[in-house]
């Protein structure tokens, strides 16, 4: 019969393993981080700090590989002509996670060529990354980071490149009270932090014009990767919704997490008005739930549909070369944000330094493919405006921005 | 009461929620019957069924809309496939697993953990290989369809194929326990594993089978269940914890308890969440699940798989 | 006709039966393992692709490398079991070697004095990067594996939601610190905290504990997992009084201030480092001195035989409860320091899977063994931290959980009493093998759940 393998063969692979450890260690330890290999140009590094394992690498990966797509054509020339110098991208993971994050951040930092970071990606993240790369001076712009109390801090190489949720929250109680005219909503979120502070905000403001809100939370999937949201809950869910009453149902969360609540809404004899934000504004909700289910569904997103630009389509299909996949939400603001970067890099030409980017990132005014990189002064994006999309067949149409729909 | 207004559409949709918990609590409770174990990773026997039905489905259906006796055929394929997988699946784990650990007469302590490594090893492991993105299964018919009403509330098409389904199974299921020699082995060997070795029964094929019937069942679930909530690598963990509940609430090691504690434990749930918040369903089921162990450890219908099926 | 089937026949039968043999089934078992790693290693598929990973990882020349590898180990177990006691005698010389040396108590203290002074004297040579590896991930898991293992290793009792006690750490210093929404009868300084998060853990050990600790093993494994699950579940839900998903920020650094000596941590982690290394040198003693105490002693009774224990008297629930709250309470500790570094608390972080990779960490090392739970979490936090700089042959960071839960089955199966065990660990488990008495407090008695 077989038994354990004797203790004592262990003891030597157990010896082997620790002096191999030992020796690996040290050699690791000692060595310092890899530096770009010396070229004739200088080399200079921006790193995107995200979700790159865990269940929220879909993020993280929409927007690596957007940062890398960027960097690669400025390298080529191809965005920005000829520039005086190399790039080199170092990406770091952070699993989304408060505690991992310090650590990705030291990592980032002990490469002294680099000059920005694009991220965190997460809010929470950046909350616990982010007082170290003010400490170190290092230009942090974020394409997803929405917790509006980060531009409170006073860092001033804070950047974000979206809306924060207080400028969202309020858009959207706008649009369904006065354009839409229901007053009774059911507000949903799906227990995640962006989605917690986005109800919180729409709330606000759809109470203060004189909404009824049932507010609720449905623990949902964690961008559709993992986390233990319940996906059973929606049945019960939407009967509670159809016995409210309500005309309006309103969703923070992600795309799958919102098809089955539409599904389970239009199952259980719900009819109204049904809007979600932009971690719905995709077309695989439409697969998802089902054209006729979806059909009429809004979403709301503080960015420009990217279809109708013609930039977009060589982005797309650079980016579907680079990654393997289409991209998703947030590649295009991640883009932007590493292309602003590179503008202000090729202004300062051959000699920049860390302190004279952040400088040079207040004052840019740089066209990209979602929307114009302009800062504030306390670093949030300049121009916050909204836009409504409607499910139209087999796609989100975008039908115009807040500002202009309701005023109409 | 706060559930008295939507009482019936709660409860039907309890009783479907409660199917699915049955037959994967009817994995459970087997395996515990015969090992005195609890199969940490038949949770993912429940996600390789769902798997498996999505891609048997997407091949057959593709973007077509299926619809009369067409559909049908689809449905039992995907339940087919499902089961297939749950079944294989639960085949590896139990002679990969769990044998040596049987072979070397480890600690109880010892399977446990096993158990879980085995279902991290397989969920994660399902997420590299079929990516970690939630799909949707081609629908083989109109899932959201009402076909009648009970009481003013909507039965939807789907929720009468999982009743129908399930109880085929469950039905099929109780045979086999009862009638069969197969079943009188399980039994046995539930009850006695030593005079049942002294009797003839071969135990190894028998655990093996016993793992791959429960297999079978949470494999077909976990089809039953993708149809409608979609296919993600992690889909196991929360029904596979519920129905354990579901398993320990009916009795543990007994097939009718199981399905007992399926049904009460959906209908419990649901009509709860129309009484305090979505986000508190899950602890309503661990609540339920505490409150058992400690009041009534042996579970409402309280015989073991050896006395009585 | 019948003597050609016979001698087709027979060597098709002698084949076969050699694949039957141990032999044959340890190649097969080697093979099986070394297909299982190639596809670890190898390429990922996704939905669209669902076999790309498999005809990546399988169908690719890669796929002989290691079967090569397999045939070799295969070949050597063999030789090894063949000339296995001449090997022995010989590796005995040096593989005794260092047990034979830290055989005396002195040479015993000589290592751990030589540990320590390397564990001061080293960390300020390293890098900003691997100092903060050294404190978030090997110093916070250390803590949090030493106080698991008082729970799982010297108890017995499996226990799966031990994120538990570190999110009440980390509130209990967000609440004593004035940074939750609720607020505290009277602030406290966060270093002052530390004994507040501490109670609260070990309070929470206790209530936590006292239900379901009656419940024999596998329940409560689950129980405990529900209750993990629960307490993320009620963190999430109540907004108003943690902050929710959204989190706290806010929550100040350690600062001491008393009778002339005034210090302030900031965003540097030596001062952390060294706090912690306080702390563990602390709880290490605290807890070896435990081993040996009486009440340690009534732990290894429970976790041998429960029933002979409560003949000799002994009370198995206060020893229980009291496993759960001492194991807490590293926990506690571990949270506000966590929470003070960062400033930040959010009830997102306090997932499950921690639960069991502080599970992982301590089932490596070796269940009931200190210096195992020690070295197996830093050893095991380490790992993927070196494979982030130096990228290994194949492996993905999103993958490590696979390699993670393939490790627990494989130490189950061939070392269960971990890589630097306890001595009276290996040997009960040892005798549970050949068939005298069983290893833990969960024996193979038919009833269910409560223990009578």
């Amino acid at each position: 019969m077989t038994g354990t393998i004797p203790g004592r063969a262990r003891a030597v692979v157990r010896l082997g393993a620790i002096v191999a450890t030992a020796a690996l260690a040290l050699a690791a330890c000692s060595s310092s981080p890899s530096t770009p290999r010396a070229s004739s140009a200088k080399t200079y590094t921006i790193a995107y700090e995200g979700p790159l394992s865990g269940g929220n690498s879909q993020l993280g990966l929409f927007q690596k590989f957007a940062v890398q797509l960027a960097i690669n054509q400025a390298n080529a020339g191809t965005t920005f002509g000829h520039l005086p110098f190399k790039l080199a991208f170092l990406p770091e993971d952070d699993q989304g996670s408060p505690t991992q994050a310090p650590t990705a951040a030291q990592a980032v930092l002990g490469q002294s060529a680099t000059m920005a970071v694009i991220g965190p990606a997460f809010s929470g993240a950046s909350k616990a990354a982010d007082p170290l790369y003010n400490q170190a001076g290092l230009a942090m712009v974020t394409p997803s980071a929405t917790d509006p109390t980060l531009q409170t801090n006073g860092w001033k190489n804070f950047f974000r490149v979206v809306a924060d949720d207080d400028s969202q929250g309020p858009a959207d109680a706008q649009y369904i009270v006065k354009k839409l005219a229901d007053k009774t909503i059911y507000a949903i979120d799906d227990a995640s932090a962006y989605a917690q502070g986005l109800v919180g905000a729409f709330d606000t403001e759809a109470t203060s014009i004189g909404a009824k809100i049932t507010h609720e939370t449905a623990p949902g999937t964690t961008q559709c990767q993992a986390g233990t949201g319940n996906v059973q809950q929606y049945g019960a869910l939407a009967t509670k919704v159809k016995s409210s009453g309500d005309s309006a149902v309103f969703y923070a969360g992600y795309y799958c997490d919102f098809a089955l609540l539409a599904k389970a809404l239009r199952g259980a004899g719900f009819t109204g008005q049904m809007v979600s934000d932009d971690g719905s504004e995709s077309d695989t909700l439409i697969t998802q739930a089902g054209a006729t289910v979806a059909a009429g569904a809004l979403a709301s997103c503080a960015c420009q549909d990217i279809t109708q630009n013609s930039a977009a389509t060589s982005f797309n299909s650079g980016f579907k070369k680079l990654a393997g996949f289409a991209p998703g939400i947030y590649s295009g603001e991640a883009y932007d944000a590493t292309n602003a970067v590179i503008s202000v890099m090729k202004k300062l030409g051959s000699n920049v330094t860390r302190a004279k980017v952040v400088s040079g990132l207040h004052s840019v005014s740089y066209k990209g493919l979602t929307k114009t990189v302009a800062f504030q002064s306390d670093g949030n994006i300049s121009g916050n405006t909204v836009y409504i999309y409607k499910v139209e067949g087999a796609h989100f149409v975008q039908l115009g921005s807040v500002a202009q729909l309701v005023g109409s | 009461m706060c559930f008295t207004h939507s009482f019936w559409a709660l409860t039907v949709q309890g009783l479907s929620d409660g199917f699915l918990y049955a037959l994967i609590a009817l994995g459970y409770t087997l395996v515990y019957g015969v090992l005195q174990l609890i199969n940490f990773a038949h949770s993912e026997v429940f996600m390789s069924g769902g798997f498996a039905g999505y891609f048997v489905l997407r091949t057959l259906i593709g973007s077509s809309s299926p619809h009369g006796a067409s559909s049908v055929g689809l449905v039992v394929v995907g339940i087919a496939a499902g089961a297939a997988a749950g079944g294989v699946v639960a085949f590896l784990l139990e002679r990969v697993a769990y044998r040596p650990l049987r072979r070397h007469n480890a600690p109880r302590l010892a399977f446990l953990i096993s158990a879980i490594g085995a279902s991290f090893f397989l969920y994660n492991l399902a997420g590299k290989e079929f990516g970690r993105d939630s799909v949707s299964i081609p629908a083989p018919f109109n899932l959201s369809g009402t076909v009648f009403t009970v009481f003013g509330a909507p039965v939807q098409t789907y929720e009468i194929v999982i009743a129908v389904s399930a109880v085929i199974m469950l039905v099929l299921l109780d045979r086999l326990v009862a009638v069969t020699r197969l079943g009188r082995g399980i039994r046995a060997v539930a009850q006695d594993a030593d005079t049942a070795a002294l009797m003839g029964v071969d135990i190894d094929r028998t655990i093996s089978q016993t793992f791959v019937i429960g297999g079978l069942l949470g494999g077909a679930a976990g089809f039953l269940f993708g149809l409608s909530s979609g296919v993600v690598y992690t889909m196991g963990f929360t029904p596979g914890l519920k129905a354990f509940t579901a398993a320990v609430l009916g009795g543990i090691g007994n097939v009718r308890g199981a399905v007992l504690g399926g049904l009460l434990l959906g209908v419990t749930e649901n009509l709860g969440v129309a009484c305090v918040q979505s986000s508190w369903r899950d602890v309503i089921a661990f609540g339920i699940l505490v409150l058992v162990l400690l009041v009534r450890p042996t579970g409402l219908l309280g015989e073991r798989l050896g006395r009585s099926a | 006709m019948s003597i050609s089937a016979g001698t087709v026949g027979a060597p098709i039968r002698s084949g076969l039966a050699w694949v039957r043999s141990d032999s044959g089934r340890r190649l097969g078992g080697w093979i099986l393992g070394a297909l299982i790693l190639a596809l670890m290693t190898g390429p990922s598929g996704n939905d669209s692709a669902p076999t790309a990973g498999f005809t990546g990882s399988l169908l690719q020349p890669r796929v002989l490398v290691f079967l090569g590898l397999a045939v070799a180990l295969w070949v050597l177990t063999n030789i090894r079991r063949r000339y296995g006691e001449r090997i022995r005698a010989a590796s005995d010389h040096v593989t005794g070697t260092p047990s034979r040396l830290l055989r005396t108590r002195r040479a015993r203290y000589g290592l751990y004095v030589a540990v320590l002074a390397v564990a001061i004297a080293y960390p300020p040579t390293l890098s900003g990067f691997w100092q903060e590896v050294l404190v978030d991930q090997i110093g916070v898991f250390v803590l949090l594996a030493v106080g698991l293992n008082v729970v799982v290793g010297y108890a017995g009792l499996l226990d799966l939601g031990y994120i538990a006690f570190f999110a009440i750490g980390a509130y209990s210093g967000a609440y004593w610190t004035g940074a939750l929404p609720v607020h505290p009868p009277f602030h406290v300084n966060p270093f002052w905290a530390i004994p507040l998060a501490v109670l609260a853990a070990m309070l929470a050990g206790v209530v936590l504990g006292a239900p379901t600790l009656r419940l024999r093993g596998d329940y409560l494994a689950i129980v405990t997992l529900g209750f993990g699950e629960i307490i993320q579940i009620v963190a999430t839900n109540l907004q108003g009084v943690t902050g929710g998903a959204e989190g706290v920020s806010g929550i100040p650094h350690f600062s001491v201030h008393l009778a002339g000596v005034k210090y302030q941590w900031g965003l540097s982690n030596l001062p952390y480092y060294y706090l912690l290394l306080g702390f563990v040198v602390v709880v290490l003693v605290a807890f070896r001195a435990l081993e040996n105490s009486r009440v340690g002693r009534a732990f290894t009774a429970i976790r041998e035989d429960e029933v002979a224990a409560e003949a000799v008297g002994i009370n198995i629930l206060k020893y229980k409860v009291m496993a759960f709250s001492i194991g807490a309470s590293t926990s506690g500790f571990a949270g506000l320091l966590e929470a003070s570094k960062i400033s930040f608390v959010s009830s997102q972080d306090f997932t499950v899977q921690m639960s069991i990779l502080v599970l992982v960490l301590v089932i490596f090392g070796g269940m009931g063994s200190l210096p195992g739970a020690v070295a197996g979490a830093a050893f095991l936090q380490w790992v993927p931290q070196i494979l982030r700089q130096h990228p290994l042959f194949g492996y993905q960071p999103q993958d490590l959980y696979i390699y993670l839960g393939a490790l627990l089955v494989v130490m189950m199966i061939f070392r269960p009493e971990g890589m630097i065990p306890s001595r009276r660990r290996r040997r009960e488990i040892v005798l549970a093998e050949t068939g005298v008495g069983t290893a833990d407090a969960i024996s193979g008695s038919s009833d269910p759940a409560v223990r009578p």
